[in-house]
């Protein structure tokens, strides 16, 4: 039997969290959360999911410091991130880190699902 | 009077190594003081007076024994000649080798240069004048040229001592002479042989020489101090200046860093305001399409149509945080920052997408013209295309039938777009104040925030372009045509930098 896809979501928004995480369960993914990036930063280390979806703007460490880390980390940077956020624009700069896709919020939690499913389908799952 | 003049000090040996191997009279004279440029120009008259006063000698003992016929021996007085070449051969050198010293040094051995000179000149002087008639000899007066000379460029107390040896040496030649105790030349043929012997005679000329000498001296040491404190005053007045221009730029440029960090906090700031205003409304929105999207079960019609004019009326409130925010963030010049080297057509496609089905749902054709070359502009991608995104959509939002035409047009310095509709049209009335914050058409009901517009003019004027619009059609004032323009690369690049 194919196993579930494991998705990490890393947000500090419970009532987004919450949609968000309704929303991919609906499609019978396995979904984990963390509120703060170093709390996301432990649970991929331990769940390895294949999927983040990553927020920027967090308390503890943000979702910068995280994506920092993260692609330090040879074990994990070859999984997808996909950061949301509420800004309005990246500040006029280019965020100094590799993210597999970049996207505003609001997104519709169809949209999301479509998301989640493209990046799931090219590593095969 | 003091001279201890305070000058700037070499403290770099090499420095001064290297000034010395320099050759004479190069570069280094630009560093010196205009006090030191003076004493090294008039040392160099002095010595170059005195390959004058060789000849002058030997002229007039060659005229007076051969055209007056006055007789006394002449050797000696052209071997003196000899010597004062020769010394002044010396001195010629000397006087050159100040040139190649370091600015700071030049005064001091340049005076030194200055004393052996009209100590010389004074001693060779006397022993001339004894060999060619003493106190009978007009010459007697040249004790003036070197008492002016020491007056000119050495300090006033020197000057003053200068001019004391010079009034001894003669009055002891003269007096030696007048008891016997040297031999007298006479001058035979043009004085009387024994006037050197007359008291009253010799007192009055040297009392006429003591006078001149010393009122030379007074004169030319109150005329000359003047001019040096002057010279002295100008430089430190120089320097003076020169220190405060270079505190005021200090003081400027510790401004400009402020200003900038304040505006890179604002920017930052404005960023937070926008992330914040937005969260709850972005939670809020996403909780209502998860309902709208069928995930906490069904819902009836009208609750789907009220929560789908939430939804609308959330999308409101998010354009009009956004928008109102982008306002001082273009203003405070962010555009400028995101510049580069862009491809205007890849811009224009990018945010044709999606507007080309919202403008096939209304039955509206989306015509797009572009030239095949590609232009690039220097611009900020994200931007343009939200001016495209905005006056495209606004196009397709106020036509109902026809087409929506979009043409790049390459110029020779900028790029301009053309965005033309078949729609309502601008009131001829509302034409002017279009582009103004919150200004909304008077034949207009769709929803908007009215900043659209002059958001985009200031996007367009921050590349350095061009917005405007006109009706197509002056008589029945259908339809509109925005168009903008886009410097070309380099165009801008000046004025961005």
């Amino acid at each position: 039997m194919k196993r579930k896809p494991k998705i990490l979501i890393v947000d500090d928004d419970v009532d987004l969290v919450q949609v968000m995480k309704g929303a991919l369960e609906s499609k019978l993914f396995e979904v984990i959360v963390a509120h703060n990036g170093k709390d996301g930063l432990q649970k991929a280390k331990s769940e390895k999911p294949d999927i983040v979806i990553l927020d920027i703007m967090m308390p503890v460490m943000d979702g910068w410091a995280f994506a920092e880390q993260y692609n330090k980390d040879p074990a994990l940077a070859k999984t997808p991130v996909l950061a949301l956020t509420s800004f309005s624009d990246s500040l006029g700069q280019p965020f100094p880190f590799q993210v597999s896709e970049y996207m505003q919020k609001p997104l519709k939690p169809k949209d999301l699902i479509a998301k989640v499913e493209g990046h799931l389908k090219r590593l095969g799952l | 009077m003091s001279e201890n003049v305070r000058v700037p000090e070499i403290k770099d040996e090499a420095a001064s190594a290297h000034t010395k191997s320099m050759t004479v009279g190069e570069s280094s004279a630009s560093q010196y003081t205009p006090e030191e440029r003076a004493l090294i120009l008039r040392v160099g008259v002095y010595v170059r007076m005195r390959w004058l006063v060789v000849l002058g000698i030997v002229a007039a003992t060659l005229i007076a024994s051969l055209v007056f016929d006055i007789s006394f021996p002449t050797l000696p007085v052209y071997i003196i000649s000899g010597v004062i070449f020769l010394y002044n051969l010396a001195f010629f050198r000397w006087t050159n080798s100040l040139k190649a010293e370091p600015t700071g040094v030049v005064l001091r051995k340049g005076e030194t240069v200055a004393n052996v000179q009209v100590l010389t000149d004074l001693v060779i002087l006397t022993v001339l004048l004894h060999y060619a008639g003493g106190i009978e000899n007009p010459f007697i007066f040249f004790y003036l040229a070197h008492t002016i000379t020491a007056g000119i460029v050495l300090p006033q107390r020197r000057a003053y001592q200068l001019a004391t040896v010079a009034v001894s040496m003669i009055t002891l030649l003269v007096f030696l002479e007048y008891a016997g105790a040297v031999p007298h030349v006479n001058l035979e043929g043009f004085v009387l042989p024994d006037r050197y012997k007359e008291l009253s005679r010799v007192l009055a000329v040297l009392i006429a020489l003591a006078t001149l000498v010393y009122g030379s001296t007074y004169v030319t040491t109150a005329v000359l101090g003047e001019l040096r404190r002057r010279q002295r005053d100008m430089a430190a007045l120089k320097d003076k200046l020169l220190e405060k221009r270079t505190e005021e730029l200090e003081q400027i440029s510790a401004e400009v860093v402020k200003l900038e960090d304040e505006r890179r906090n604002f920017t930052r700031f404005l960023g937070v305001v926008t992330h914040d205003l937005r969260s709850p409304l972005v939670a809020t929105q996403s909780v209502i399409t998860y309902i709208l999207e069928g995930y906490t079960g069904e819902i009836t019609y009208g609750q789907k149509d009220l929560l789908e004019r939430a939804v609308r009326r959330i999308d409101e409130l998010l354009t009009l945080i956004t928008d109102l925010l982008d306002i001082p963030r273009i203003e405070t010049g962010q555009i400028s920052r995101e510049m580069r080297e862009i491809s205007l057509n890849e811009v224009i496609q990018k945010s044709l997408e999606g507007l080309d089905s919202v403008a096939q749902q209304k039955g509206l054709a989306l015509k797009v013209e572009m030239p095949s070359s590609s232009p690039s502009v220097y611009g900020a991608g994200r931007r343009l295309q939200q001016v495209m995104t905005n006056l495209v959509s606004n196009a397709i939002n106020y036509t109902n039938e026809g087409a929506v035409s979009v043409k790049v047009i390459e110029n020779e310095k900028d790029v301009r777009v053309e965005i033309s509709d078949t729609g309502i049209g601008i009131k001829p009335e509302d034409m002017p104040r279009l582009f103004t914050d919150f200004f909304r058409g008077s034949n207009v009901t769709a929803k908007g925030t009215g900043l659209g517009l002059s958001i985009s003019k200031r996007i367009v004027e921050a590349h350095g372009g061009k917005i405007w619009v006109e009706s197509p059609d002056p008589e029945t004032h259908a339809g509109s045509r925005f168009t903008f323009t886009i410097p070309k690369k380099g165009a801008e690049m000046t004025k961005g930098k």
